[in-house]
């Protein structure tokens, strides 16, 4: 019995004493790019294996040094697990944090934005230090809209786990607006064009000719007075007694324009979108081709 | 049944049986459960065909990193990567070929909270909580082995036809 406790007690001296020489102190409080080091215990030589999320290192270390890390080796922020081998193995875990902002992604949406839309813009700014580590520790966003070199809005937001955003209307000018993100001396820039928005009202007129109707819209804007963009589309309809015909014609520099053959008395009507216009009475007897 | 085709039979069914064995211990191995919640989820909201698509391919992706890491091959993670996390995944399975070392990402549970989906619906951050048997061998020798739970901040994109993952960061906490 004596001789069993002896054995037990030499064995659990051995057992302390083998991993007590290969103790790891993982450092604290490391940061993506920086060097730094693990101190060891014990005496004698031994295989070092880090193993980090991109990258994995192994090498001969003397027990009883620090064992340095170079930072290259530390450029990926995460979980880090440093193991020595000797006769046994022994581990410690430690984290690397990212370092501070270097750049910025910026998502803004959409490109193009109808003027006098609430809600219509929207950013997502997330900063990155320069080894492409998300940097999740808060961190305050500025996002600015310019228009025409005038700021026309402020908006600061804190980052959250990597990540702040805005949402905002359009303004009343078709025009383009500069949107940029910064975070200390880091910016991004993006260029939203604001663009008309639906016809407000439309407005035709047309007159006989040897030809037949020539019918033509006024100037074609939106309900804040900004000139709806060439390319857009007004239906012109015209109705006799039994017959209806249309033509669609797209808005050139501001203005759609058709030519009706008409014989008899007949109703030219115009739409675009969901916007009618007047309706004009002509005689003649009708085909229609858009000019 | 003659005894010649009897012994036939035997083999085949053994063989048949061995091959079940091994497909299915294969299939345990990379075995991946993965809860998904997204009640938080904002500013835009996570339809329930989205949730299942996540579900899938980031189950998908996984298993796929566990595969490449433990055969230290990059084949398995073609098009479920991008960006920064592709790059870095590359590197990991290129320095396990330079330096010897396998990593085993066993019994994974994945427990994932949406954090933020993009108004436009072009981006999300996920929060995992995983918890797996992660063994570290140098040839045949395992020098490392435990079960951690390990948090990850996750950043996904829709690709064409699924959802890949362009940030794949452990952290301390959220």
């Amino acid at each position: 019995m004596r001789k069993a406790i002896c054995k037990y007690i030499a064995f659990a001296i051995c057992a302390t004493a083998i991993s007590a020489a290969q103790t790891l102190r993982p450092p604290t409080g490391a940061v993506a790019g920086t060097a730094s080091s693990i101190s060891t215990s014990g005496s004698g030589s031994a295989t070092f294996y880090l193993v980090g999320p991109a990258n994995n290192s192994k090498r001969q270390i003397q027990l009883g040094e620090a064992i340095n890390l170079p930072a290259n080796e530390l450029q990926t922020s995460g979980r880090y697990i440093a193991v020595v081998c000797a006769d046994t193995c022994q581990s410690a875990e430690f984290f690397v944090a990212p370092a501070n902002p270097a750049s910025l992604t910026f998502l803004v949406h959409p490109s193009r934005a109808p003027v006098g839309e609430n809600d219509v813009i929207s950013g997502v700014a997330l900063p990155f230090d320069q080894f492409k580590n998300l940097v999740v520790s808060p961190v305050n966003v500025n996002f600015q809209l310019a228009s025409e070199g005038k700021s026309t809005a402020n908006h600061a937001a804190a980052t959250r786990e990597g990540i702040a955003w805005f949402r905002t209307g359009s303004g009343r000018s078709a025009g383009a607006v500069t949107i940029s993100a910064s975070v200390n001396d880091v910016s991004a820039r993006r260029v939203v064009q604001q663009v008309a928005s639906d016809p407000c009202r439309l407005r035709i007129k047309g007159e006989l000719s040897t030809k037949g109707i020539v019918v033509e819209t006024e100037p074609v804007k939106d309900c804040a007075g900004n000139p709806v963009p060439d390319g857009t589309i007004v239906t012109f309809t015209a109705k006799d007694g039994k017959d209806t015909d249309t033509v669609d014609a797209p808005i050139k520099k501001g203005i759609a324009r058709a030519q009706m053959i008409a014989a008899g008395p007949v109703v030219i009507s115009a739409a675009s979108g969901v916007v009618m216009g007047n309706e004009l009475r002509l005689g003649g007897e009708q085909r229609g081709e858009q000019k | 049944m003659t005894p010649r085709s009897a012994f036939f039979a035997r083999f085949l069914a053994a063989a048949i049986l061995t091959l079940i064995v091994a497909m299915y211990s294969r299939a345990a191995d990379l075995s991946v459960r993965v809860e998904l919640n997204s009640g938080k989820a904002g500013p835009r909201s996570v339809e329930a065909l989205t949730q299942r698509s996540i579900v899938r391919d980031y189950k998908f992706a996984w298993a796929s990193l566990a595969q490449a890491l433990e055969s230290n091959t990059t084949s398995p993670l073609n098009g479920l990567f991008a960006g920064n996390a592709n790059e870095l995944i590359n590197a990991e399975v290129k320095n396990q070929q330079r330096t010897g070392l396998i990593s085993r990402y066993l019994h994974q549970n994945h427990n994932v909270e949406v954090v933020f989906y993009a108004p436009e619906g072009d981006m999300m951050q996920l929060h995992d909580t995983a918890d797996y048997d992660l063994q570290l061998l140098d040839g045949n020798k395992t020098i490392h082995q435990e079960h951690v739970t390990v948090r990850f901040v996750v950043l996904i994109t829709p690709a064409a036809d699924r959802w890949v993952i362009r940030q794949l960061q452990s952290v301390p906490q959220f």
